[in-house]
């Protein structure tokens, strides 16, 4: 497609108590403007990528609340698709710029997490969920979990397979002086944290973070997008017919491939949604990198493909609306060589996957150098 | 949806529950296949560690579902107990 990524930026992310969503905003974007080499005057319209705002701080209309505390003063939108919302808004403002209506926007995405409750913030993040999984008591790690034991009981994937995800994860986020942790995990510490939802441990899942993460989209030449796809599938668990993928990201992975004119050979570098070790694992077989049921003994082994290069919601951080954005940050940073220390030598072409709730929103976005 | 039998095809134990459900944790969540093909999500309750495998036969039950409200109002559901 004739349409790029001009300018990039991520805040860092964690626990960041002592910074606003404003504040966040304001880094985020000032960045991705400066990366740009524009100014707020050159945007036409700002997409804002958010989950929870109304639910943890009671504040919606976030199109105008960051329009102005931005100065933009632009058409404002609000894309809500849980933990999708930053892809989301992306695939809303690249169909905002080739429909011929803007020809520079901006999107945002943005979430503040840490200054609730965690049984708060569990309760609300189930808002991506069906009725009857939160009638069940569910969590998000329960249920992912309940895919996990579906995944181990028919492929024989184990708990130390899964570790294996976040070890390397975080050694990936090692490098990354934006990511919410730095430390090298080991096997053995993740089989020994505190279980959370069983197979699940507290070291198998992302954490609940702050953080902002902007982009430019424009007809300018920059990092070319060369495929934007969504795909929806059932709200609820229960409502699939097959418990050992995820089908929205099989479908918009396929057509994302078809779009760009490239097969799943041609990535070397993807950043998945890893929000729980073994939805890694689903995401390396649903992408097409691996046949259904084998990804799980190639988690680090694999030869071409750098996976989660950013250190991926595991070892990154997950505030859920900027999720989406900062993974396609992460690839303009690669695809550029300017990933410093966690640079993958000769990287070409990204893919970003974005999912929300347990699969009913899968985002797929390709770039190209 | 009451007395409808079924077969567990997945199963977790949440440790850590979303906001007025802490009084039961840790409790199952499993997903069952009712008889005819319908499938939902359910909490799981009367059990022992045992009953938490695939294929395990369970039945629809009335439960209390969360902590009561302030005015004391017992809010019901539909949870699975094992046959």
């Amino acid at each position: 497609m004739n349409i790029f990524i001009t300018g990039a930026a991520t805040t860092i992310f964690g626990e960041l108590w002592g910074v606003s969503p404003r504040a966040l905003a304001k880094e985020a974007v000032g960045g991705a403007l400066a990366d740009a080499g524009i100014s707020a005057k050159n945007i036409q319209a700002l997409f804002v990528g958010n989950m929870l705002s109304g639910m943890l701080g009671g504040q919606e209309h976030l199109g105008a609340f960051f329009a102005e505390e931005l100065g933009l003063g632009v058409a404002a939108f609000k894309v809500e698709g849980a933990c999708a919302s930053g892809a989301l808004a992306l695939h809303n403002a690249i169909n905002s710029v080739l429909s011929g209506q803007y020809e520079t926007v901006c999107v945002l995405g943005v979430e503040k997490m840490t200054d609730h409750k965690p049984e708060d913030v569990a309760t609300a993040l189930m808002g991506a969920g069906s009725e009857a999984e939160r009638l069940s008591g569910a969590t998000f790690p329960g249920l992912y979990a309940l895919l996990a034991r579906v995944h181990m009981e028919k492929f024989g994937t184990t708990e130390e397979d899964m570790a294996a995800v976040a070890v390397k994860n975080h050694y990936h986020a090692s490098l990354n002086p934006n990511a919410q942790f730095r430390s090298i995990l080991t096997v053995e510490k993740v089989m020994k944290s505190s279980r959370v939802a069983d197979p699940l441990k507290l070291l198998d899942c992302s954490p609940i973070s702050d953080g902002a993460a902007a982009v430019i989209v424009s007809r300018k030449k920059g990092v070319q997008i060369a495929a934007s796809v969504v795909a929806t599938d059932t709200l609820g668990l229960a409502q699939r017919k097959s418990l050992i993928e995820l089908k929205a990201t099989r479908e918009a992975a396929q057509k994302a491939y078809k779009h760009a004119g490239i097969t799943p050979k041609d990535i070397d570098i993807a950043e998945v949604h890893d929000c729980f070790t073994i939805a890694e694992i689903l995401a390396m077989e649903d992408l097409g990198f691996y046949k259904k049921g084998e990804a799980a003994r190639a988690v680090g082994k694999t030869k071409k493909l750098v996976i989660n290069t950013s250190g991926g919601l595991k070892g990154c951080g997950h505030p859920v609306g900027a999720t989406g954005i900062k993974q396609v940050v992460e690839l303009v940073d690669q695809l550029r060589g300017r990933a410093g220390r966690r640079q993958v030598v000769g990287a070409n072409v990204g893919l970003a996957h974005n999912v929300g709730g347990s699969g009913a929103t899968a985002v797929i976005h390709i770039l190209k150098k | 949806m009451i007395g409808k039998a079924g077969k567990i095809i997945s199963w977790t134990i949440v440790r850590v529950p979303p906001a007025n459900f802490g009084f039961q944790a840790p409790y199952p969540v499993v997903i069952v296949e009712l008889y005819g093909g319908d499938r939902i999500p359910a909490q799981l309750v009367d059990y022992v560690p045992e009953h938490l495998k695939f294929g395990q036969k369970v039945l629809t039950v009335v439960r209390k579902t969360i902590q009561s409200d302030i005015d004391d109002v017992i809010p019901y559901g539909i949870k699975v107990k094992p046959v």
